[in-house]
This record gives structure tokens, C-alpha cells and sequence, in this order.
């Protein structure tokens, strides 16, 4: 197979398309950090003493760091067979440790309560931010199951999943400062 | 390397919207950029999923960096810019240094021209056959166009060293493509 001839190197194609649009995985990215951004500031604008920030801080790193160290790569091929098989849900590329799911949902109802102590308009707009950053988690997840073994997407949800503990450990802190 | 000033004017106009958070936007601006980004780390990196993961990283970091771009710059050499970092940053370990003995002679012209006309295909695998300093200096100068200051910045290397890295790439060019080497 012969291709075109160039009598310059300058001929050459400056452009390549990617094989596969990139779009999606940096658009979930953006997106969640859009999200984490607006939730934190959100959470912070009541009362934040340095003490709570100091304790969010701690809380946040210890959760990141076990989330980081608790989450490994499952299998690629159950994952490719999972997202062929057609189901409502595509499988996320991670498989979550059982105690992370635990301490989430703790979380969760400790900062829905905090939710409901919180002035109407404030509480939308955190729990938008807070719904927009789960979003942008499952569609980190349904791009894994479409294409697992990219690496920035797997990065992309651990850290999407810090991000969103952060958020949730900054609420419910938030909280305890307006109490 | 200068476009028309409607396009400019275009490019900036997607700028400041993103700049404010419109994620559209800055997918038009992905849209617009992505070939010349992507044509960039394929060529650099010599792997289709690397350069797919460069792409994705740099135009993450272009976003998160968007407030600090200046206007009077040009976009699309800031993202080649933010591009060529990730490639370097991602490379694994520390290149090895080529030494490279800068001859005090002028270089010519970044332009190479073949005297016979070169298959693109047979021209793209000699590229990728250089050492990677040298494939760097020429992809930067003699393919995407720009001044040696501009991509010894790019590259983080002297002014002198990306001229005798293209003198070198162009020679060792020349020679493969006699060669046929593939």
C-alpha cells in the first residue's frame, strides 16, 4: 500500500484525530472537579473555625488515604463482558471495598441530617453540588466499563471518590459549627 | 503557525467563555485543537494510548489552567506548550542525556526538503526511528513550526542544544531515508 508523496517535511499532516473520542473522560473530569469546587465553598461559607478545618483536613486525608489504598483495579475482561452484556447499569472498572461503602453511608446520614438543619436555599444549593459530583461518579464509572483499562479514568474516580468524602466530611463539619 | 484573525477572534471569544466555567465552550475548543494536540504526543511518544492519555491530561491541566492564560499569547501554542510537558512528565524515567557537541557553525533553515519526493508513511517511520531528542526538535521546529527559543522552552533545553539536536535529526533523517530504513 503506497500513501501520498511529500517532497517537504512541513507536508506532513500536523493533525491526527485520536482513534476514539476523548472528550467524555475530560469532560467528566471537568465536571466533577466543577463539582467539588461549588460543593466545598458551599459547605464552608457558615461559621468555618480552624479548629473544624483542621479536623475536616485530617478526616479528608485519612478517607483519601484509604480509599486510595482500599480501591484496586478489578479484572478487564469481566468488566469488557460485563458492558457487552447489556445491562441497565454499566459495572464500574473498581470494585468498591464493602468498609468504604460502610463508612460512606454513615457519612451520607450523618450529612442528610445536617442537610435538613440547614437554611432552605443553602441546602438546595449543597445538595445540588453534592448530586452533581454523584453524577459526574457514575459517568466516570460508565466510561470505565466502556473502557477499562484507561488509566486517567481509573485515577479519575479514586479521586472523584476523595473528592466527594471531602465534600461530605466538609458538610457534615459545617454543620457541627452551626450547631 | 498564524491563523486568520476571525478564528482568533473566535478561539477568543471560547476562551473567556470557558474562563467563566461553560464547559461547552471548552469542548469547542477541544473540538478545534485535539488533531494538532494528539498529532503531537503520537508522534513524540510513538504510542497511540500513551498519546490518547497525554491528550486527555493536557487538556484537563489547559482547563484547570485557563485563568492563567494570557490573552496576548496564542492558545494554540499554550496547549502545544502544556502538551509537551505531559509527554515529558509521563515519559518514564529520566531520558537519557544525549550529548549533544553544539558546533559554533550556523544551522540552516528548520524547513527540510527531500529531493526526491518520500512516501508518508515510509517519512512518519523514520521520524519515529529518531533518537528522542532529535525527533523532539524536529517534530517542534521542522514539523508544527516553531522557533528554536520557542521549543528549547517547550522542551526545557538551551536555545543551542535544540539547534544541533535538528542539525543532528536532519542528518540522521536523510541517511535512513537513503537507507530505506524503516
Amino acid at each position: 500500500m503506497t500513501t501520498r508523496q511529500v517532497k517537504r517535511l512541513d507536508e506532513l499532516a500536523q493533525s491526527v484525530p485520536p482513534a476514539r473520542d476523548l472528550w467524555p473522560a475530560i469532560s467528566a473530569a471537568i465536571e466533577a472537579e466543577k463539582a467539588a469546587n461549588a460543593t466545598v465553598q458551599g459547605a464552608r461559607r457558615p461559621a468555618w473555625r480552624p479548629a473544624a478545618a483542621l479536623a475536616a483536613a485530617v478526616a479528608l486525608v485519612t478517607v483519601g488515604v484509604y480509599i486510595g489504598r482500599a480501591m484496586t483495579p478489578a479484572g478487564g475482561p469481566e468488566i469488557a463482558a460485563n458492558a457487552q452484556s447489556g445491562g441497565d447499569v454499566v459495572r464500574t472498572a473498581f470494585e468498591r471495598d464493602a468498609d468504604y461503602r460502610k463508612q460512606r453511608d454513615v457519612l451520607m446520614a450523618e450529612v442528610q441530617k445536617r442537610l435538613q438543619s440547614m437554611p432552605t436555599a443553602e441546602r438546595d444549593k449543597v445538595s445540588a453540588s453534592l448530586n452533581t459530583l454523584r453524577r459526574s461518579i457514575t459517568e466516570i464509572e460508565a466510561a470505565l466499563g466502556r473502557d477499562p483499562a484507561n488509566a486517567l479514568l481509573q485515577e479519575l474516580l479514586v479521586s472523584s471518590c476523595q473528592e466527594e468524602m471531602r465534600a461530605l466530611t466538609a458538610v457534615r463539619e459545617a454543620g457541627g459549627q452551626e450547631t | 503557525m498564524t491563523k486568520p484573525d476571525t478564528v482568533v477572534e473566535f478561539d477568543r471569544a471560547l476562551i473567556e467563555r470557558a474562563r467563566r466555567g461553560d464547559s461547552r465552550a471548552f469542548e469547542r475548543l477541544y473540538r478545534e485543537h485535539v488533531g494538532r494536540v494528539h498529532g503531537l504526543c503520537l508522534r513524540m511518544t510513538r504510542n497511540p494510548d500513551l498519546a490518547a492519555d497525554c491528550v486527555q491530561d493536557a487538556f484537563i491541566k489547559a482547563w484547570k489552567a485557563l485563568p492563567r492564560f494570557e490573552e496576548r499569547a496564542s492558545f494554540s501554542t499554550w496547549l502545544h506548550r502544556i502538551a509537551v510537558n505531559t509527554v515529558l512528565e509521563k515519559r518514564r524515567g529520566p531520558s537519557k542525556a544525549e550529548v549533544i557537541v553544539e558546533d559554533p557553525t550556523e544551522y540552516e533553515e528548520p524547513v527540510l526538503t527531500f529531493d526526491t519526493p518520500v512516501e508518508e508513511e515510509e517519512l512518519e517511520a523514520a521520524i519515529a526511528s529518531l533518537p528522542q531528542g532529535a525527533r523532539d526538535a524536529l517534530l517542534l521546529c521542522g514539523l508544527y513550526g516553531y522557533e528554536h527559543s520557542e521549543a528549547a522552552g517547550m522542551l526545557g533545553i538551551a536555545v543551542g542544544t535544540c539547534k544541533a539536536q535538528l542539525h543532528r535529526a536532519r542528518g540522521l533523517l536523510r541517511e535512513r531515508l537513503e537507507r530505506g530504513v524503516r
